[in-house]
């Protein structure tokens, strides 16, 4: 690798170490926050050498990459395996913008076994990238999935050509790549297709011989297992009988090494049992216990696959069933268990060491912001998901704080000049007018908090902290608006942040910002949602002069801001708590937070 | 009894039927004027509110705009109800007179697919579209009023049949019954299984303001002046409607009329022998393009889906057996077809790609071209149409660079005639977007003052309000057509008019002009003629 590919890589685990705010949190507060003041500016520092190693290096090589040599065009294939690998994603966007430039190379000079390989690269980049958008249901999530299966597709469809390649390398980018459609389709039975093709062919001696050194049990293997991720479809009753007994004999498959093991990997045991709950073999309650069994035996602090799955999966599929089988609600016991469950599960999503941070593991933070059951007895999702925002957002839960923190000070402002400002909202009408004041400016941090809650599920907050985003990751960003309002509206103990979350990036007018789907005039959370979006502004906007910065907001009155709540920042004593706010910056906030961290029962 | 006896008798009883059917009008007519008041009086009631809620709300910029859209929605509602009472006056005063313009039936069938499909997906009814033998695609005739008769009758289909009813239209052109027959049939089918009408009804169908009592109580909303403009616009075009219906079980409608046309060409420009791939998932597409393409001498294959087409790419890549451009078709499976093009576009930048949709090209028309699609055309299609899309593709006619909502038309002089300030405010505010120079005049003599000023050649195109003082625009249009300068006939002149029936535009033709604009000025529709235009 290149000196410069050496050093964004280590700058980029640098940000991911210095972005977690629960490091050196065992030490006392003024240490601890003297240590968060430092990992921001640290941050900032990398984040500007980062920046200035693509342009300097990286973009150049790419421009003139029809004149680079083989050393060159190695180190960047190196460089790009050595930001994702799988299960590391460091760097998922410049892997991507890696491959695509390597395979319009291949494509140009009609290197066939070079765009075999890089679209599965290509492909790999894409899917790893899209994996958090993931049950999103929309236009842009269907459009950006669409992509690696097209990358997939066109590489796979080089199997009717196998025998005409003499790479035996390549031959295996056309079998995996195949076998990848089925990760990356949404269409079940497609995937279901696809994987029995595979099947066929991984088991087909004439294919076998044909390329005799690469790894076809592994293949087999791991196609069984791709093919038994299909068990959760089976009860929904629209699976052919084919279709049925591959995903049966697939479980089948999968299980029975781990059947026979003493320690066995819960990821493939699990599958077995859920596909004998799916088909009536057997009923809720031995799937039941068998679960507890499984949840029980994990440690909080396996976390090797098996581990996870035991301690975070598990708990969100009893969860799940509970939801789907209401009078569990109400049996004291499953109660317990489940809440038993989802705090271990949380002590194991805390507690993960950072250096071991990998893509799975957001895979189940993911799962646990999706899934988590809110019923009486259990901790409510805004705890859980409190935990979760300082655990894994880090720098940008104490900035969303922030924001909640100018916005109760903007709340206060509006309300001491028109009592009823806020009253579209029905717990701050119903409210005594004693305590409105103090109900209104807790509301308006907690929406602060929340305003970027969807960050989480779509692991999108490291970028901020990283370097720019591409234009790809700025449409999946884009989306954090949609998931969280999704997720929070859910839940009874966030649903009055949902709007918030849906809104505060969409310009007051509606002529721009995003999403269109939020209709200002139908929520009545509107006014804070107003206030939410200016106050996220004037943080942005703030570089030392709150005059400044307010001014910025209020040119942009009436279009993407409020004209009432714009109009509350020319309020001198309300602009001097803001600058005093801001120039303590996220120092005044760090008690409350450090607090919070060790309120965390670990 | 005597013959006078008898006679008077006779009298009597037509004078008692001409009392009763005078009756019947009146009771029609009141009917309608009841129904009319409240039809009129809904989006009355919506203007108004509106107007003072958002007076209300004047700083609220989202808030009026709501307000502005709701409004907008209204007044659409209010002009098409007008549009029909107007009609039938002009029907009674024996004033309706249909156009004859060259028109393609292609296009005309897929701006009818493009109002109709909404509808039918919002009530959930399965239709059926057809098409059956196709004598002559290009056709002379009125193609706007032929619109608003199919248009009508699917509506009645789609608004007279449950939710989850089934609705069939099949369109074919027969060939002229003699042999030296001038005049085609284009022949109209549509047929559904709704709550159909009694035999009672059926008499007095054509009947203008009767509806049906029982549907009137239903709530479905109407005017019952529908049926009887359909009857006088066919009837005008020298065609015939018949309907047939059973109570309970739906109605078929079949229309025929007779239309002058074109005869069909067999030149294929630079086509034969190419090669193209069409991914399809339509079997009966496949089949339309075996069938014009064949005769053509254009080879291609056919991929039902996009993993069929990759392999048939990645085959032609490793046989070096290329493919000269790619059409995408109206089936195009789970994929969305522009997600489709988006991948192709980057994968094979070099193959031209063809879009042939139903989709309303106007609304996709921005994100296609950043998907690489070089042209687009309409479904359904014939021969004709096909062919001469795919040459434009092949022969890197691109459109490419005329894709977004303002052109660019720097260094182009557009002279504007149009006396009404805020008129002229909001067409150069659109002319502008475009950076074409504007020239405005208040009335028609400044007009020609005007381009007489300017030197030969100098204007591109003259926009020209019709009733303006001083000069009107049929007088300017006609002196500058007489000025004798070399460019007075080439010059593109339009007439910008609200008043936009048949005889109206014809006398604009009269005069010189070359076409003409609706007012109130519709962005999309002044920028997609400034396109064909400039």
């Amino acid at each position: 690798m290149r000196a410069y590919q050496e050093r964004y890589i280590e700058n980029i685990k640098e940000i991911d170490a210095l972005r977690n705010i629960f490091t050196h949190a065992h030490a006392s507060f003024p240490e601890w926050q003297e240590s968060r003041i430092r990992a921001r500016e640290r941050m900032r520092l990398l984040k500007e050498e980062n920046l200035a190693l693509l342009f300097d290096n990286l973009f150049p090589a790419l421009d003139c990459l029809h004149e680079a040599g083989e050393e060159e065009l190695s180190s960047l294939a190196e460089f790009a395996e050595a930001l994702m690998d799988g299960s590391t994603n460091l760097d998922c966007g410049i892997y991507i913008l890696i491959h695509d430039a390597l395979l319009s190379l291949a494509r140009f000079h009609r290197d066939v076994d070079g765009t075999i390989r890089e679209l599965y690269k290509l492909g790999m980049g894409l899917y790893y990238q899209n994996r958090s958008v993931i049950g999103v249901e929309n236009e842009t999530a269907n459009s950006l999935r669409f992509q690696d299966e097209m990358a997939f597709t066109e590489a796979g469809s080089y199997i009717r050509f196998f025998e005409e390649f003499g790479n035996d390398e390549t031959k295996g980018y056309i079998i995996r790549s195949l076998a990848n459609i089925a990760v990356s389709t949404k269409n079940t039975r497609k995937r279901i297709a696809t994987s029995a093709r595979v099947l066929e062919i991984v088991q087909d001696k004439a294919y076998r011989a044909c390329a005799p050194s690469l790894p076809w049990d592994r293949f087999l293997r791991m196609t069984y297992q791709q093919m038994s991720s299909n068990r959760h479809i089976m009860s929904k009753g629209d699976l052919s009988k084919e279709e049925l007994s591959e995903v049966l004999f697939a479980c089948q498959v999968v299980f029975q090494p781990e059947a026979d093991n003493d320690k066995p990997n819960v990821r493939w045991l699990w599958p077995y049992y859920e596909m004998e709950y799916s088909c009536g073999f057997v009923d809720l309650k031995t799937t039941l216990l068998r679960m507890e069994k499984l949840i029980s035996r994990a440690k909080f602090d396996e976390y090797d696959p098996s581990g996870l799955y035991a301690n975070v999966q598990l708990p969100i599929y009893y969860g799940k069933l509970m939801a789907e089988n209401p009078e569990l609600q109400k049996k004291p016991r499953h109660v317990y268990f489940l809440r038993e469950a989802y705090q271990k599960m949380m002590r194991t999503l805390l507690t993960y060491p950072v250096e071991a941070l990998n893509d799975y593991l957001m895979y189940y933070v993911n799962l646990v912001v999706t899934d988590y059951l809110e019923i009486e007895g259990v901790a409510s999702y805004r705890e859980v998901t409190a935990c979760l925002m300082q655990r894994y957002t880090g720098e940008q839960y104490v900035t969303s704080c922030l924001v909640g923190e100018a916005a109760s000070l903007i709340c206060r402002a509006i309300i001491s000049e028109d009592a009823h400002f806020f009253d579209d909202i029905p717990f701050i009408k119903e409210c005594p007018e004693e305590e409105k004041e103090k109900r209104l400016m807790d509301y308006a941090r907690d929406c602060g908090i929340y305003h970027d809650f969807g960050l989480l599920k779509l692991n999108m907050s490291r970028f901020l902290w990283m370097r720019t985003m591409f234009e790809q990751e700025e449409r999946i960003y884009q989306l954090h608006t949609l998931c969280a309002s999704e997720d929070l509206r859910e839940r009874p103990s966030t649903a009055h942040f949902a709007d918030i979350a849906l809104g505060h990036h969409r310009w007051y007018n509606g002529s721009g910002g995003y999403p269109e789907s939020y209709e200002r005039n139908r929520s009545p959370y509107r006014q804070m949602t107003d206030v939410i979006a200016l106050s996220d502004a004037l943080c942005g906007y703030y570089e030392g002069d709150i005059k400044e910065a307010a001014e910025k907001v209020q040119k942009l009155s009436h279009k993407q801001f409020s004209p009432m709540a714009a109009a509350s920042l020319s309020d001198e004593a309300l602009l001097k708590e803001l600058e005093a706010l801001m120039q303590k910056g996220p120092s005044s906030i760090y008690r409350e937070i450090y607090d919070s961290i060790h309120g965390i029962t670990l | 009894m005597n013959t006078q006896d008898t006679r008077d008798n006779n009298r009597i009883a037509q004078l008692e039927e001409r009392v009763q059917r005078a009756q019947d009008a009146l009771a029609a007519q009141e009917t309608f004027l009841s129904n009319m008041s409240h039809d009129i009086r809904t989006p009355m009631n919506a203007i108004v509110g509106m107007t003072a809620l958002a007076k209300k709300h004047i700083d609220e910029k989202a808030r009026v705009m709501d307000a502005l859209n709701k409004i907008e929605v209204a007044s659409t509602h209010l002009l098409s109800l007008i549009n029909e009472v107007l009609d039938i006056s002009r029907i009674n005063s024996g004033r309706l007179s249909i156009g004859e313009e060259l028109f393609s039936l292609g296009d005309m069938l897929h701006d009818i697919l493009i109002i109709i499909r909404p509808q039918m997906e919002g009530k959930g009814h399965h239709f059926t579209f057809s098409v059956g033998e196709v004598f002559a695609e290009d056709l002379h005739g009125d193609p706007l009023r032929l619109r608003q008769i199919f248009v009508n009758i699917i509506n009645n289909a789609v608004k007279y049949t449950p939710d989850g009813g089934e609705i069939s239209v099949r369109v074919s052109v027969e060939p002229p019954e003699e042999e030296a027959g001038k005049r085609a049939f284009l022949l109209f089918t549509c047929r559904d299984n709704g709550i159909g009408m009694s035999e009672e009804f059926l008499k007095k169908l054509f009947v203008p303001f009767e509806r049906d009592a029982s549907v009137a109580a239903s709530g479905i909303e109407g005017t019952g002046l529908g049926m009887g403009i359909v009857k006088s616009l066919v009837e005008a075009m020298s065609g015939t409607i018949q309907v047939e219906s059973r109570l309970g079980e739906g109605t078929g409608v079949t229309i025929r009329v007779p239309l002058r046309f074109e005869e069909a060409g067999s030149h294929t420009g630079e086509l034969w022998g190419k090669r193209l791939l069409i991914l399809e998932g339509s079997r009966e597409q496949q089949d339309i393009y075996r069938q014009y393409l064949g005769e053509a001498g254009i080879a291609f294959e056919t991929a039902p889906s996009m993993p069929e087409a990759l392999a048939m790419l990645t085959d032609a890549q490793l046989h070096e057996k290329s493919f000269d451009g790619i059409i995408l078709g109206a089936d195009t499976g789970d994929a969305n077809c522009l997600e489709i093009a988006a991948y192709l576009h980057k994968a094979y930048p070099a193959l031209p790609l063809v879009l042939a949709s139903e989709a309303d090209w106007e609304k996709i028309e921005y994100r296609a071209g950043r998907c690489g699609i070089h042209t687009f055309i309409p479904v359904p299609f014939f021969r004709k149409s096909l062919l001469r899309g795919l040459d434009e593709a092949l022969s890197q006619k691109s459109t490419a660079g005329t894709f977004g909502s303002a052109p660019d038309f720097s260094g182009r002089h557009i002279l504007l005639a149009e006396d009404n300030l805020i008129n002229r405010e909001i067409a150069c505010e659109i002319l502008g977007s475009t950076n074409a120079e504007i020239d405005t005049a208040e009335d028609g003599k400044q007009a020609l003052d005007l381009y007489l000023s300017k030197p030969e050649g100098y204007y591109d195109l003259v926009l020209m309000d019709v009733q303006m003082p001083v000069m009107d625009g049929y007088e300017a249009t006609k002196a500058i057509r007489e000025s004798g300068r070399s460019d007075a006939m080439p010059i593109r002149i339009f007439a910008m008019t609200a008043n936009t029936f048949a005889e109206d535009i014809a006398r604009a033709r009269a005069a010189g002009m070359n076409g003409h604009i609706a007012k109130p000025i519709d962005i999309s529709k002044l920028m997609q003629m400034l396109r064909q235009i400039l």
